[in-house]
């Protein structure tokens, strides 16, 4: 048994840690959200800097005493930190002499661990990391021989005997400190006789065999402080981070007090459930600390009036579904032991600012949606991802509404129709084919499809209408069904399938004719793996979630690093990405124009499946892909298309973003040019009310409407400035 | 976390108006005016009737003045370290921190020139090409960085044995920029 205890075998659940800030003179972020982002680690406004954890603001400048940090590459120490942040960002970085500093991360948010199903979740910590404070508590309360004692104390338990039968109720417990911690490590909890006779006889072959720190500090990592759903709360270092986000180290003495009460029953003093219960135990435990001379009179009573300052969301209120995402990126290298045992660190990509974006603007879009739609028969769902499509990184991930459900997680498992989310593939294997650009004049009539079962395929514009010649921008911009058809009918189903599984759809689709139209299954997920290839140039990067794999040790036992791979040229990606901004800026996207900063450039395509099952947006600005799925759990219809349902979501996410332009480079052998959006024909400022700018191979020759002289060498001067005055009348239309 | 590109479109304007290559590198802005000067196309010496013009071949836009890249304060201490950090052998680290500086400033060409030299020493000569061709799309307008991303490429490409196309690239990082 003293063998068992000796090796500490608690199992230790990986922990996972969000994307760290990285902070840098020039870096977009507000005094407001830098102090968010202070207090989303828990760091605590104060007068003096006098321990790690603390910031303080002097005018424009942050004085912040950083806690010590681990990150997956290196260790930092604590550190003070002076930034100076403005209104455009921040000016400056200095550390404590003064010097500038280029670069600097902030700690990485603990967002989580992955614990076993029987669900004991904890973070060990050592002597050092405990508040001396806490076993001074932990012995005037719970057992004040702890010191003096040989593991049980007969005369305490007399004592409690003689209090409980006179009170008709447990008020005192019998046992010791090393009598709890063997319960709570090598028996289950049925009250009986002979069960409390192993206890005590295991708690003085305990207290024999090993030091009184040694049983306080396993005392202090093993016994159990809350549940949260499936999870058990195990241990000090992790309650400390459940109910006050912060480490142990940090706490002052009356969240310590408040630890210590719920000790006696964490169901029954359950802080979130039960304040006013536990404030009046929480008061008793500094009276008994005051009254065994740990703390002053003074100092109890002015911690007895503080409040109980517990988080309102559980600390790493968790992110099921992106920490799904985790969980399976790493059970294909790993067993389900290490993860949930091995004491691992986990360095993710999550943005817990992005998360928090998506997952509030999922919520508000739908609860909308849902008031417009009063007799659905069931709420809608949804599910958004974000990446930064350079890195492939994965931001943030919205499994659905309930967003601290562990459940359904509809980002990765549901497999949607993608609609005509599918369009851009299409058009960029008729770019690809050389037979096509942007003005290419299409046909937008009746397509009749004799099938192989001999029916017949006969597709309808949304509209019921046909457009008849349309230049391709326009059919990609307003998502028409005959003419896409029609294209992707003449560049053939086998390129538009393999252009699809070229940019990262895992399982080949069905080539059926209906695939034109979105007749191909998707998660979101996998949605933005395929237009994260857009997003970037034309290179795919394998999306990802999690960065590095530390061991408990600080070994690197797996990285996850950045890669590349080009799936199509950058010159035709460009063209349709060229193509996907006027999506945003005529076509199905406009009405996002309204909620998103009016200099944001953003490219994008909406989807919707046939009878309104699904209604998807995806788009991408220069630094983030948005892709966000709405519909019901059921497959039932929802009456909306993508513009109507998903667009707003993906707006909302986009705008919250603080995201940059889509500015990609034109590469060298493209030129850009004024077509009439109509017809398609190439136009001069002035020829036309409708004209857009696309771009095109260098060698292409547009037909020029008749009448329309093109430009010939005007004044460079007259020009721009004719240029600069278009321009703001379309700023102000 | 957005980068440090605070761009807003009157700089745009600005800068189209001082016929700076920024204006040409990114697209329009929703309902301007195509960026970058219109100089006359190819259009036909013999006059073309008002009512029917030839089909004329688009113009390209003046060759775009050269940008030339360079690292901003925080990826350059970063680059510092990550070479540090491979010339100790430690390649993994190396593109740890480079990914860093990426995460910065993701459009940069040179960081990506960066990253695909540290996957060459670390033996990754697919990955060490793939990147050399991504900074070659990021950098259309200066012709030193799309020189050091060819010869990235040229590297590459002989450390797999690929003499006659590493020769190819090789020229064309000498043509962009001679040594």
């Amino acid at each position: 048994m003293t063998r068992q205890f000796e090796g500490r075998r608690w199992t230790l659940p990986a922990q996972v840690f969000a994307a760290p800030l990285e902070l840098y003179t020039g870096l977009a972020l507000s005094p407001t959200q830098l102090e968010q982002e202070l207090q989303r680690l828990h760091y605590r406004r104060a007068e003096q800097l006098d321990r790690p954890g603390t910031y303080r603001l002097q005018g424009a400048r942050f004085d912040v005493a950083l806690r010590p940090a681990r990150f997956a590459d290196e260790t930092r120490n604590a550190a003070l930190l002076s930034i100076v942040a403005g209104p455009q960002g921040l000016e400056s970085l200095r550390d404590s002499a003064g010097l500038e500093v280029p670069v600097l991360r902030l700690e990485p948010l603990l967002i989580g661990s992955i614990f076993p199903i029987h669900g004991e979740d904890r973070i060990i910590v050592t002597p050092q990391e405990v508040p001396s404070l806490l076993p001074a508590a932990l012995k005037a309360v719970e057992d004040r021989k702890f010191d003096s004692h040989h593991g049980v104390d007969p005369v305490g338990m007399l004592r409690a005997l003689w209090v409980n039968v006179r009170a008709r109720q447990i008020e005192q417990g019998a046992s010791t400190l090393t009598q709890q911690l063997v319960r709570s490590y090598f028996l289950n909890s049925r009250q009986t006789l002979s069960r409390k006779v192993r206890e005590a006889i295991m708690a003085v072959a305990l207290d024999a065999h090993f030091t009184k720190a040694d049983l306080m500090n396993a005392y202090i990592n093993e016994i159990f402080l809350g549940q949260d759903g499936d999870r058990a709360i195990h241990g000090f270092g992790l309650a400390s981070q459940f109910y006050f986000g912060k480490p142990l180290a940090e706490l002052d003495l009356s969240e310590v007090a408040l630890l210590v009460a719920v000790v006696r029953g964490p169901s029954y003093y359950d802080p979130r459930r039960h304040p006013e219960r536990v404030r009046l135990r929480r008061d008793l435990v500094l009276k008994v600390m005051a009254d065994q001379g740990i703390v002053t009179a003074r100092e109890a009573s002015a911690a007895a009036h503080q409040p109980l300052g517990v988080s309102g969301r559980p600390a790493g209120a968790y992110y099921p579904a992106y920490l799904d995402f985790v969980r399976r990126t790493l059970r294909r290298d790993y067993h389900d032991q290490d993860l949930t045992e091995a004491g691992l660190r986990i360095y993710t990509s999550l943005e817990p600012r992005a998360q928090e974006q998506a997952e509030q603007a999922l919520e508000h879009e739908l609860t909308r949606l849902d008031r417009l739609h009063k007799h659905a028969p069931a709420p809608l769902e949804g599910a958004v991802v974000v990446t930064s499509p350079q890195s492939g990184d994965v931001i943030a991930i919205v499994g659905g509404r309930n967003v601290g459900y562990d459940g359904f997680d509809r980002a990765l498992d549901a497999h949607r129709s993608m609609g005509s989310l599918v369009k851009p593939f299409i058009y960029l294997t008729a770019l690809e084919s050389g037979h096509y650009n942007a003005a290419t004049v299409v046909q937008d009539a009746p397509v009749d499809v004799k099938l192989v079962n001999g029916k017949h395929w006969r597709p309808e514009n949304f509209t019921h209408q046909t457009y008849g010649p349309v230049p391709v921008v326009r059919a990609l911009a307003e998502s028409l069904n005959l003419a896409t058809v029609s294209v992707g009918l003449d560049v053939g189903l086998p390129k538009v399938a393999q252009t699809l599984q070229r940019l990262g759809l895992p399982q080949p689709p069905a080539q059926v004719p209906a695939m034109l139209l979105g007749a191909v299954e998707a998660t979101p997920l996998e949605a933005a793996q395929l237009f994260n290839g857009l997003a970037n140039g034309g290179f795919r990067n394998p999306l990802r979630a999690v960065r590095a794999l530390i061991s408990t040790d600080g070994k690197p036992l797996k990285a996850f690093p950045l890669e590349v791979t080009q799936v199509a040229s950058p010159e035709v990606v460009y063209q349709l990405d060229r193509m996907l901004v006027q999506v945003m800026d005529r076509g199905t996207g406009r009405s996002a124009r309204a909620l998103l900063p009016a200099s944001l450039l953003v490219a994008g395509k909406s989807g919707t499946s046939s009878d309104y099952r699904d209604s998807w947006f995806a788009g991408f600005s220069g630094s983030h892909l948005v892709v966000v799925w709405v519909g019901y759990d059921d497959n039932e219809p929802t009456g909306l298309t993508g513009s109507a349902g998903a667009l707003p979501v993906w707006a909302h996410v986009m705008a919250g973003l603080g995201t940059n332009s889509w500015e990609a480079p034109m590469p060298d052998n493209l030129a850009e040019v004024r077509i009439e959006y109509p017809t398609g024909l190439r136009v001069a400022p002035g020829c036309s009310d409708d004209i857009v700018a696309v771009a095109v191979p260098a060698e292409a020759v547009l037909p020029a409407k008749p009448g329309c002289s093109l430009p010939d060498n005007a004044n460079p001067l007259t020009t721009i400035l004719d240029r600069a005055q278009q321009w703001l009348r379309g700023l102000v239309h | 976390m957005s980068g440090m590109r605070t761009r807003t479109r009157l700089s745009v304007v600005i800068t189209a108006a001082s016929l700076s290559a920024c204006a040409l590198r990114g697209p329009l802005p929703p309902g301007a005016p195509p960026a970058g000067p219109l100089p006359s196309g190819t259009a036909q010496p013999g006059s073309p009737t008002p009512e029917q013009p030839p089909p004329a071949a688009p113009e390209r836009p003046a060759a775009p003045a050269p940008r030339q890249f360079h690292l901003g304060p925080a990826a350059s201490a970063l680059v510092t370290q990550a070479h540090t950090q491979a010339g100790g052998g430690d390649y993994g680290q190396a593109a740890a921190t480079l990914e860093r500086a990426l995460r910065i400033e993701p459009d940069n060409p040179l960081l990506w020139i960066e990253l695909g030299r540290v996957q060459l020493s670390g033996n990754n000569a697919a990955q060490a090409d793939a990147m050399g061709h991504k900074a070659l799309a990021l950098a259309t307008t200066d012709a030193g960085a799309q020189s050091a991303a060819w010869r990235l490429i040229a590297d590459s490409l002989r450390s797999r044995g690929r003499n006659p196309e590493a020769a190819e690239a090789d020229g064309r990082a000498g043509s962009l920029a001679p040594r």
